[in-house]
């Protein structure tokens, strides 16, 4: 590595401090991890349950997110709606609100006395909490954020020059952001819908609290992580092994894509 | 047009109502840390109370489920007096234990040998409950899949003296905590869940599903002292009084000493 005349070295410093700080505790999990039993702890009926459990639910509100997201992506960076700062603070809402208080406020809204949920029941005989659907809801309401954001993002940055044109040579509005925008979106989409899902999969508060914990339906890997903490530290650091492997496998092919580039 | 109002605005309104939240606290020194299993919360609180007017020691309360609280203190956490409602999790803290022989001097203080383990503090007997606001059940119920049933996870006390008692049943969730399954049943979002019986007495949103009786296995909860300065707080849960407001809260408590 040579040093670029313009990075000072303490810059360079507090940059190795923090990473050092940031992958210490991934380190220090793979020193604790029982590598010699690990197979065998990978292969118990729990461990193989909650992946599937995982995957089903991330990978859904992934798909989720993909759909909802990108029309309000789209008209947050595009469309001057009423109050746009006070939608997009809202929109952004769930980034920063402790999960707990998410699925607690997810109860109140889709719950079976919630202020829609009581309707959902009643007339379509639908109830959220303790279903699998219930923790595709709450994963959905904590990773739509990290998506809007990316692609919102991207779509300011690259500015609206192209769809102009396209729009003055003729193109109707839908076919403008058929074949203009949405092509040159697909790197955002792609970043953002990886933060999304890994931010899904790694959902726990809003799950355990609105979804409750039942193995099969409910019991993510961070909730069978929780669960197994206290009496099985191994198996719930074999758990946190495949959370981490995933999350990296996730992220990896995505790298650096997730800041908008131009 | 809504326009955000400075940062540096909120932070200050923030820190200004935290300041003044400060001044209205007592001065008093919370000087003794006691965790306690969730279920005994109010009636610690009660407990706390009595000890502080006779002591003049402030009692701070952390509460959660035995286990974590348990392994938090494995971890380091500075508890002077675990409640537990599993005694078995005391086994796993015998060096904090052994750590804190009973000194003289607080022999002399509360004449004769200071306990620093009580195993049977009370006992708490399990009641399948309902939402006051829903339905009467009947024992049926409680195998039938189709009601939306909650219970304690294992590992945790309540949930280990439900397994103990009723076997295998049709949960719907398993909850981290005895107060976590009281709020699903206060929320009206399950049918039925298997709490405690002080429980029932204390919530007005909970209702025994149908007429029990009180039943073992149950939950017998222990105490220990983990600090010299625990010490006589534990002495003091064995007295008349202490007994008294324990059953107050529908425990039944342990043998006199």
């Amino acid at each position: 590595m040579t040093r670029p005349p313009n990075a000072p070295r303490s810059v360079l410093v507090v940059a190795a401090l923090a990473v050092a700080f940031l992958t210490l505790p991934v380190l220090a999990l793979l020193q604790r991890a029982p590598w010699s039993g690990l197979v065998d702890l990978l292969r118990r009926r729990e461990v193989v349950e909650a992946l599937g459990v995982s995957l089903l639910i991330s990978l859904t509100a992934a798909g989720i997110v993909l759909v909802l997201g990108t029309p309000l992506a789209w008209v947050l960076a595009r469309v001057d709606v009423p109050f746009r700062r006070l939608v997009r603070a809202l929109v952004v809402l769930p980034m920063v609100l402790p999960p707990v208080v998410g699925g607690t406020a997810l109860l109140f809204a889709l719950g079976r006395r919630g202020l829609a949920g009581q309707w959902l029941e009643r007339w379509f005989d639908v109830t959220l909490p303790f279903t699998t659907a219930g923790a595709v809801v709450a994963a959905t309401f904590v990773a739509l954020p990290f998506y809007v954001v990316t692609v919102e993002g991207a779509l300011r940055t690259t500015g609206d020059h192209l769809e102009q044109l396209a729009s003055t040579l003729g193109a109707s509005p839908l076919t403008v952001l058929r074949r203009v925008t949405l092509p040159r979106l697909v790197p955002a989409m792609g970043a953002g819908l990886a933060l999304a899902w890994a931010r899904a999969l790694g959902e726990f508060g809003a799950t355990i609290t609105f979804a409750g914990n039942l193995p099969g339906r409910t019991r993510t890997l961070p909730l069978a992580t929780f669960q197994a903490l206290e009496s099985d530290p191994e198996a719930a650091i074999a758990l946190s092994l495949v959370l981490l492997a995933v999350s990296l496998a996730i992220l990896l092919p995505t790298r650096d894509r997730w800041l908008p580039t131009r | 047009m809504w326009t955000r109002p400075p940062a540096g605005a909120t932070l200050l309104a923030v820190l200004a109502w935290l300041g003044a939240a400060g001044c209205t606290e007592a001065p008093g020194d919370a000087a003794l840390t006691v965790f306690v299993a969730s279920s005994l919360t109010d009636v610690t609180a009660d407990l706390a109370d009595e000890w502080t007017l006779t002591s003049g020691v402030g009692v701070e309360l952390v509460a959660g489920g035995s286990n974590h609280l348990a392994a938090q203190v494995r971890d380091g956490a500075p508890a002077d007096v675990f409640l537990t409602a599993d005694a078995e999790l005391l086994d796993d803290l015998q060096h904090r234990l052994l750590a804190n022989p009973a000194t003289d001097q607080m022999t002399d203080r509360v004449a004769g040998r200071v306990p620093t383990v009580i195993h049977d503090l009370a006992i708490n007997h399990l009641v399948v409950a309902r939402p006051t606001a829903g339905p009467e059940r009947r024992p049926a119920d409680l195998r039938d899949p189709s009601v939306v049933l909650v219970a304690c996870a294992t590992g945790v006390p309540c949930g280990d003296a439900a397994a103990a008692r009723f076997g295998d049943l049709p949960v719907d969730s398993f909850e981290p905590s005895a107060r976590a399954v009281v709020a699903r049943l206060a929320l009206d979002e399950a049918d039925l869940g298997i709490v405690y019986a002080t429980d029932v007495a204390a919530h007005t949103g909970l209702a025994p599903a149908w007429p029990q009786e009180p039943t073992c296995p149950c939950v017998t909860y222990a105490a220990a002292s983990l600090s010299p300065s625990g010490n006589p707080f534990v002495a003091f849960l064995t007295s008349d009084r202490a007994r008294q407001i324990l059953t107050e809260h529908g425990f039944v408590a342990g043998p006199p000493r």
